[in-house]
C-alpha cells in the first residue's frame, strides 16, 4: 500500500506539486495521468525517495520513506522515466547488480536473477551488452531491474513509451499479470492503456488532483450532450433543413464528405431525448438514405481533455468533492464485501 | 557497500579508464626507475614516488571524474539513490573503488622492487612506508575528485576542476608561504619516501580525505531536497 499524505514540492516559489493526497491499495493498479509537466514524475520521484517533498509524508507498506528509507525502499521496484541503465554491463550483470543493491541474499541471488530474466523475456539476450540492445529490450531490462528482489510495490513511469505496438501489448500483459500480486502505480500518456489495465485512474494537472475515479465513471462524467454520428447519401442536400423538421436537434455539423458520395454528420441533441427513431422516420421521406447511424461514445481521452481544460475554479470544486467520492467508494466496497459474506 | 565497490571497479576495467590509469602510472614509473637506477645508481624504492606525485595530479582527476557525473548524466543515479542503500554506503563504495584502482597500480610497482632486490639491497620497510604514504595522498586526491564529480554532470568540468585545485594546492605554497602547512604533496614527500611516518602528515592527508568524503555526502543529501 502506498499512502501519500498532503505532499507539496516547491522549487523556490514554483510549486510543482500542491498538497497531493491519495492511496494506492494493496493489489491495485492505479493509473496516473496528467499532461506533460503536471508533476507526475516529481510525485513518483518523491514516492521512491529520490527527492524529498517540501511538506507531507509518504508511507510505503507502513514505512515512512523519509524516516525509514531503507525499509521503505526495499519494498519498492522503480522503473524511471527515461530508462536509465548501465550501458557497459550485460543484461545479466545489470540485473545481478540491482539484486545486490536491493539486498537479495547471496544464496537466493542466482535463482532470483533467473526468475526475473525469465519473466521479462530476456533469456536470449542476457549475455549481451545493454548498449547494443534495442529500445524494447532496454525497456524490459529496466523492468527486470524494478522486479528483482520481488518488491511489493511497483512504480512504473511511462513503461511503454517508444515501443512498437506488439511490444506495448506484451508489456501491458506483463503489467496486468504483475497487478495480481503487486501494488502498482502506473503513469502514462496513453489513455487507452490506462483504461485497459487500471481499475482506478488519478488525473493530475499543475500539481493538483483533478479527478480520481474508475475509467468508466470518468468517461460518464464528460457526457453532456447526446451526440450521434450519421452517414447519409443526400443528393438533394436536404440535411440543412433537418433542424426545422426535428426541433430537438441542437446542432448539425458536416464532418466529412466520403469519396463514394456519402456525407458524415454529427448531430447533437439534449441528453434526455433520443432522436434516433425520428431520424429513421423522417430521413427516407426527404430522400435521404441512411448508411450508418451510431452513438458517439465519450472516451477517457475526452474526459482527460475536459478535465484539464476546465478553468481553475472548476478544478478546485472538483478537488473539494474528491474525499466525498472516496468515501462513497469505500462504502460501496464495504457493501460488496457484506454481500459476499452473506 | 561491497556491491557498489565491486560494480565500480568492474566498470573501471570495462572502460579504457582503468587500463589507461594503470598503464600510464607504470609507464611513468618505469621512466623514473630507469633514470634513477641507471643514471644515479640508486636502489632507493621510495625515490621514484617523489616524481610520481606529478603524474597522479593529472591521472587521478581522470579516474574520479566519472564517479558521480556519469551517473547523473545517464540518469542511473536514480537507480542508485532509490535503492535501499544509504548515501554513506554509496559514497564510500565509489571512493574505495577508485582507491582500489590506485592500489592495483601500487602493487604492480613491486615488480621493480624485485628488480632492485636482484641488483642490490633495497629496504622493505622504507618501501612499505612509502606506499602507505602514497596511498594517503591518493585518497586525499580521490576524495576531492569525487567531490568535484558530485557537483556537475559534465565529466570534463569535474576533471578540470580537480586538476586545477590539485595544481593550486601544489604550487600555491611557492607564492604564499603560509599555504606550506596545507600542501598535500609536501606532507607526503617530506616524510614517507625516506621511511619515516609523520603524524602531522597523516592527520593532514586523512582529514582532507574525510572532509571531502563528508562534503560529497552532503552534496548528495542536499540534492534530494533541492532537485
Amino acid at each position: 500500500m502506498i499512502e501519500v499524505k498532503n505532499i507539496t514540492k516547491k522549487y523556490g516559489s514554483f510549486q510543482a506539486v500542491h498538497d497531493l493526497n491519495f492511496t494506492v491499495n494493496d493489489g491495485e493498479i492505479l493509473g496516473f495521468l496528467g499532461p506533460n509537466g503536471a508533476g507526475k514524475s516529481t510525485t513518483m520521484n518523491m514516492i521512491t525517495g529520490y527527492i524529498e517533498p517540501t511538506e507531507g509524508n509518504i508511507i510505503v507498506e507502513g514505512f515512512d520513506i523519509s524516516k525509514k528509507p531503507k525499509q521503505a525502499k526495499k519494498q519498492i521496484g522503480y522503473m524511471p522515466e527515461n530508462v536509465p541503465l548501465y550501458q557497459e554491463l550485460t543484461v545479466r550483470e545489470f540485473v545481478q547488480y540491482m539484486a545486490e543493491l536491493k539486498r537479495v541474499k547471496r544464496k537466493e541471488k542466482k535463482a532470483e536473477v533467473d526468475r526475473v530474466i525469465e519473466k521479462t523475456g530476456l533469456k536470449d539476450v542476457q549475455k549481451k551488452l545493454i548498449r547494443n540492445l534495442s529500445r524494447g529490450y532496454k525497456q524490459r531490462v529496466s523492468m527486470a531491474g524494478a522486479l528483482v528482489g520481488n518488491p511489493k510495490v511497483l512504480i512504473l513511469d511511462e513503461p511503454t513509451v517508444g515501443l512498437d505496438p506488439k511490444q506495448v501489448a506484451e508489456i501491458r500483459n506483463l503489467i496486468r499479470e504483475l497487478g495480481k500480486t503487486h501494488t502498482i502505480l502506473l503513469s502514462s500518456h496513453i489513455l487507452s492503456e490506462v483504461s485497459q489495465v487500471c481499475k482506478r485512474v488519478l488525473i493530475i494537472n499543475k500539481g493538483k488532483i483533478v479527478a480520481m475515479d474508475t475509467p468508466e465513471n470518468l468517461e460518464g462524467k464528460v457526457k453532456t450532450d447526446n451526440i450521434l454520428v450519421l452517414t447519409v447519401e443526400d443528393k438533394q442536400d436536404h440535411m440543412k433543413d433537418l433542424k426545422k423538421e426535428i426541433p430537438e436537434i441542437k446542432e448539425i455539423e458536416l464532418k466529412k464528405e466520403n469519396t463514394d458520395g456519402t456525407k458524415q454528420y454529427t448531430i447533437s441533441s439534449d441528453e434526455k431525448v433520443d432522436i434516433r427513431k425520428k431520424l429513421f422516420e423522417i430521413l427516407p421521406k426527404k430522400e435521404i438514405t441512411i448508411f450508418e447511424l451510431k452513438k458517439a461514445e465519450a472516451t477517457l481521452e475526452d474526459a482527460f481533455i475536459g478535465l484539464i481544460d476546465t478553468p481553475e475554479e472548476k478544478q478546485q470544486e472538483e478537488s473539494k468533492t474528491e474525499p466525498e467520492k472516496e468515501n462513497k467508494k469505500e462504502k460501496k466496497k464495504k457493501d460488496k464485501k457484506k454481500k459476499e459474506e452473506k | 557497500m561491497w556491491a557498489i565497490i565491486k560494480k565500480e571497479v568492474k566498470s573501471y576495467f570495462l572502460s579504457p579508464i582503468g587500463y589507461i590509469f594503470v598503464g600510464l602510472f607504470l609507464a611513468v614509473y618505469s621512466i623514473f626507475f630507469y633514470l634513477d637506477v641507471y643514471y644515479y645508481g640508486s636502489t632507493n624504492f621510495g625515490n621514484m614516488f617523489y616524481s610520481l606525485t606529478t603524474i597522479v595530479t593529472f591521472l587521478i582527476p581522470v579516474l574520479t571524474m566519472r564517479l558521480f557525473a556519469e551517473e547523473k548524466k545517464t540518469g542511473t543515479e536514480q537507480l542508485l539513490l532509490t535503492s535501499p542503500r544509504s548515501v554513506t554506503a554509496i559514497t564510500l563504495g565509489k571512493f574505495f573503488a577508485a582507491l582500489i584502482v590506485v592500489l592495483i597500480s601500487e602493487v604492480l610497482t613491486f615488480i621493480y622492487y624485485g628488480i632492485l632486490m636482484y641488483f642490490g639491497d633495497p629496504n622493505l620497510v622504507t618501501a612499505l612506508v612509502t606506499l602507505f604514504g602514497f596511498t594517503l595522498l591518493a585518497s586525499a586526491y580521490i576524495a576531492f575528485g569525487m567531490f568535484a564529480s558530485s557537483l556537475t554532470e559534465n565529466q570534463i568540468i569535474a576533471e578540470i576542476l580537480t586538476t586545477v585545485v590539485l595544481l593550486a594546492l601544489w604550487f600555491l605554497p611557492n607564492f604564499i608561504p603560509t599555504m606550506q602547512t596545507f600542501s598535500l604533496v609536501n606532507a607526503f614527500t617530506s616524510s614517507f619516501p625516506a621511511g619515516t611516518i609523520s603524524l602531522a602528515a597523516i592527520v593532514l592527508l586523512g582529514s582532507f580525505t574525510i572532509l571531502f568524503i563528508l562534503l560529497t555526502m552532503m552534496v548528495l543529501q542536499r540534492k534530494k531536497s533541492v532537485k
